[in-house]
């Protein structure tokens, strides 16, 4: 009898929550249908080409197989065996200097990035004059678009006629000789420098609002109470802040690891190989994928970067949890 | 708790966003079912008939010089309306191979040599092997044109030469002279070659100290076409006979490749020009920095535009144009460049054939070639005046005879980016980035470049 009621109990509470759900996608109609437009364009510009990588990593997809595209023999998981396992495949060699490169280039960009970032954001949240000249120009390397980044600071690394060994050696007598920074281990920094110029405008003016919102109280307060500044930076302004880095540094992850256009510009205009210290993640995928037209072990290979990245999705969710909560 | 899913869920969509980007192919769904139309019938012929064609940026002004040089053609056939599109090289690969995947190409393509094979391969283009003699047979064309025009192995034509990507030796004839080199002679062998560099190698000229040879080393689109002749001069291939492996490391391969690297260590090629694209030795070049540099017959269409542009500057006159020099195992010509095909897909095969004969005639050939600069595919063309008088064009017509292509295979197109890689970091040896040159060096990057290629060949 007992059992009844509580079943009874279940189901209608089962009712309820459907008539609730029901009820309050009726009472938001008109919001939903605002939202519709822009939903139904994510789910076929980007939702259903993913779901279209994921099957394709799964396909026997090449030169041969590729007028069947979707059709294409189906293959199980050997491009994923080919892309972790299979010396002999072209993806391969030069993977691994690619994976080193581009945690090295994504690590060493973000934190660049961040801690420029912030310093710029002070300096220009401080009332002077010109304050506004100074902001706009500040801005202005990332109005560049980032093919072009790559293009203009291939010019600018080149060993004999660049402006960077010009001032380097030429001018300011720091290096003895000039060296080469498109080749050898020196590309790292090639790639890093300019892209750190490009991405830091963003986080600075990012930066710039969380600071404006922080209210001036907090900072007279801890005056009075005798604080110096690095402790009101350390205690106001960062805590403060956190939010703000927290999502620029996920951002910021998911950017770099997925760059391409800098690189993949910087080397003869996109025709060069970027070397063994400047080859990155994409630009080694796009060039085994696209350039010999295995789209399948491709494919693969990016499911296999989107998985590194939604685990250091995981890792900065578990470290910035506290943050991303919006107190209501 | 609400809150964080939707943060979480937000971080979740921006990675799939750039995932989703980095490999979205066409989504188009796949309807190419074949609809040849050789049997098109007479009467359609007069019909109003468009033809979509796909062009590189060949010229200056691409679309207008191709139009213009179509223009007598559309006189004669009023019914015809021809809409070219020009698609960039970069994203040509992708566009072509989209078209051969979705269904919805153009009727008639440019294509480069190298990419017959892979094209063809994928079952797109049209069997131009019939139309043939409507170009004049295959003997109107240049002989190393033609085995680009098939899958090697095969004697289906897919596609019929439309101009020559050849390259040859320019010289300052100044520098030549002030260095007691006759250019004659001197430039006819590697090893004259050599000898006649390390005269040129500081040569001063107008105040202006000169490096022997500009050279681009990795930063360019034709890192593997400059080594072309270098290995096969020495006796090496690309690919073996059997078509499955590549040949980049063998012994005869690794002296082409050392001697012409070793220029370089030697002094007698610019170093810092190695980062270089072509483009940029050939304006150093035209600045007077190098007294000898290999490049295409496109270059001499730019100094002579120079000359007009500004006559002050122009080095027209103290230029001169040699043959490629004959390594120990002969004089290999590298030739590449561009054919046209016709997808499969079209409806409107007749007019492709009409159009093609058109673009193969002399007349056509000769005016293209004097817009674009490369050199034409057609023998009769050679005859013209516009090559045949031309001091540094005639050069071309005469070393056309020891022309050689790559292999024409589906594999080659995709091996060749592999094989750039391969070089590159040859080239990285050469600068001594990683440590100082070491010939063994050398001899593992071509291994490691052969053994990805023949991953490639096998693969196929």
């Amino acid at each position: 009898m007992k059992v009844e009621i509580s079943r009874e109990k279940v189901v209608s509470k089962k009712n309820k929550k459907t008539s609730r759900l029901i009820f309050e996608i009726r009472k938001n109609r008109f919001a939903y249908a605002l939202v519709l437009p822009a939903f139904i364009a994510m789910l076929i510009i980007h939702f259903i080409p993913m779901v279209q990588g994921i099957y394709m990593s799964f396909l026997k997809l090449n030169q041969f197989t590729l007028n069947q595209f979707l059709k294409a023999p189906f293959v199980g998981l050997q491009n994923y065996y080919t892309v972790l396992f299979d010396k002999s495949s072209t993806l391969r060699s030069g993977f691994m200097d690619a994976l080193r490169n581009t945690i090295i280039y994504a690590l060493s960009v973000n934190i660049l990035v961040l801690v420029i970032g912030m310093i710029s954001a002070l300096l220009v949240n401080r009332k002077f004059k010109f304050r506004g000249l100074a902001r706009t120009l500040l801005l202005t390397p990332w109005v560049v678009p980032s093919y072009v980044v790559g293009m203009l600071w291939g010019f600018m690394w080149q060993q004999d006629t660049g402006i960077i060994n010009r001032i380097l050696v030429d001018w300011l007598h720091i290096l003895p000789d000039k060296p080469f920074w498109l080749s050898g281990p020196n590309t790292l920094w090639a790639i890093i420098i300019p892209t750190v110029w490009r991405s830091t405008p963003f986080i600075m003016i990012m930066l710039l609002a969380g600071l404006q919102n922080i209210p001036e109280d907090y900072y007279e307060a801890a005056e009075i109470d005798g604080a110096s500044s690095v402790q009101k930076f350390r205690h106001i302004t960062l805590p403060l802040l956190r939010p703000i880095i927290a999502v620029n540094l996920l951002h910021g992850m998911i950017t770099h690891i997925y760059s391409f256009n800098i690189v993949a510009m910087m080397f003869g205009h996109g025709a060069g190989f970027p070397g063994k210290w400047g080859d990155l993640l994409m630009t080694n995928i796009n060039r085994n994928s696209f350039g010999i037209w295995q789209m399948g072990t491709g494919a693969a290979a990016t499911i296999v970067v989107m998985i590194i990245v939604l685990s250091i999705v995981g890792i900065w969710y578990r470290v910035f949890r506290e943050d991303l909560v919006v107190e209501e | 708790m609400k809150k964080r899913v939707i943060s979480l869920l937000l971080a979740c969509l921006m990675i799939f966003a750039v995932a989703g980007c980095s490999k979205s192919q066409s989504g188009k769904d796949n309807d190419s079912t074949p609809t040849v139309s050789k049997e098109t019938e007479e009467k359609e012929s007069k019909e109003p008939v468009t033809l979509n064609v796909w062009i590189m940026p060949n010229s200056g002004e691409p679309e207008k010089d191709f139009m213009d040089v179509i223009q007598p053609f559309l006189e004669e056939n009023p019914n015809i309306t021809v809409v070219p599109t020009v698609i960039d090289w970069g994203s040509a690969w992708t566009k072509v191979t989209t078209a051969a995947t979705s269904g919805e190409a153009p009727d008639v393509t440019q294509l480069g040599t190298t990419w017959v094979a892979a094209v063809a391969s994928m079952d797109a283009l049209a069997d131009l092997t019939p139309y043939y003699d409507e170009f004049g047979g295959a003997e109107a064309f240049l002989p190393a044109t033609l085995p680009t025009t098939v899958i090697e192995g095969s004697d289906q034509r897919f596609a019929v030469p439309w101009f020559v990507d050849s390259r040859a030796l320019y010289y300052r004839k100044d520098a030549c002279e002030i260095a007691g080199v006759n250019p004659e002679t001197d430039f006819a062998t590697w090893d004259s070659f050599k000898e006649a560099l390390k005269k040129l190698n500081g040569v001063e000229v107008d105040g202006k100290k000169m490096v022997a040879l500009g050279m681009p080393g990795k930063n360019d689109w034709n890192v593997v076409h400059n080594f072309s002749w270098w290995i096969w001069g020495a006796g090496g291939d690309f690919v073996s006979d059997d078509l499955k492996t590549s040949t980049i490391n063998s012994p005869e391969a690794f002296e082409g490749v050392k001697f012409y690297t070793e220029l370089a260590i030697e002094g007698l090629m610019s170093m810092p020009s190695l980062e270089k694209n072509s483009a940029e030795i050939e304006a150093l070049f035209n600045a007077g920095e190098f007294a000898t540099i290999f490049s295409g017959g496109y270059f001499a269409k730019t100094i002579k535009d120079n000359a007009v542009k500004d006559p002050e500057n122009s080095i027209v006159d103290k230029v001169g144009v040699a043959m490629i020099p004959e390594g120990p195992k002969g004089r290999h010509v590298f030739f590449g460049g561009s054919t046209l095909a016709v997808y499969k897909t079209t409806k409107h095969m007749d007019e492709a054939v009409k159009l093609i004969q058109f673009l193969t005639s002399k007349e056509a050939q000769i005016e293209y070639s004097k817009r674009h600069g490369n050199l034409p595919a057609t023998k009769e063309a050679y005859e013209d005046p516009y090559i045949d008088q031309d001091p540094m064009l005639s050069v071309f017509k005469e070393q056309a005879k020891y022309g050689r292509a790559y292999p024409s295979i589906p594999g080659w197109a995709p091996s060749e980016s592999l094989l750039q890689k391969g070089l590159s970091n040859v080239w990285d040896n050469v600068m001594g980035v990683n440590g100082p040159y070491d010939p063994e060096r050398t001899k593992i990057e071509l291994d490691a470049a052969a053994a990805d290629a023949t991953a490639v060949y096998q693969a196929n």
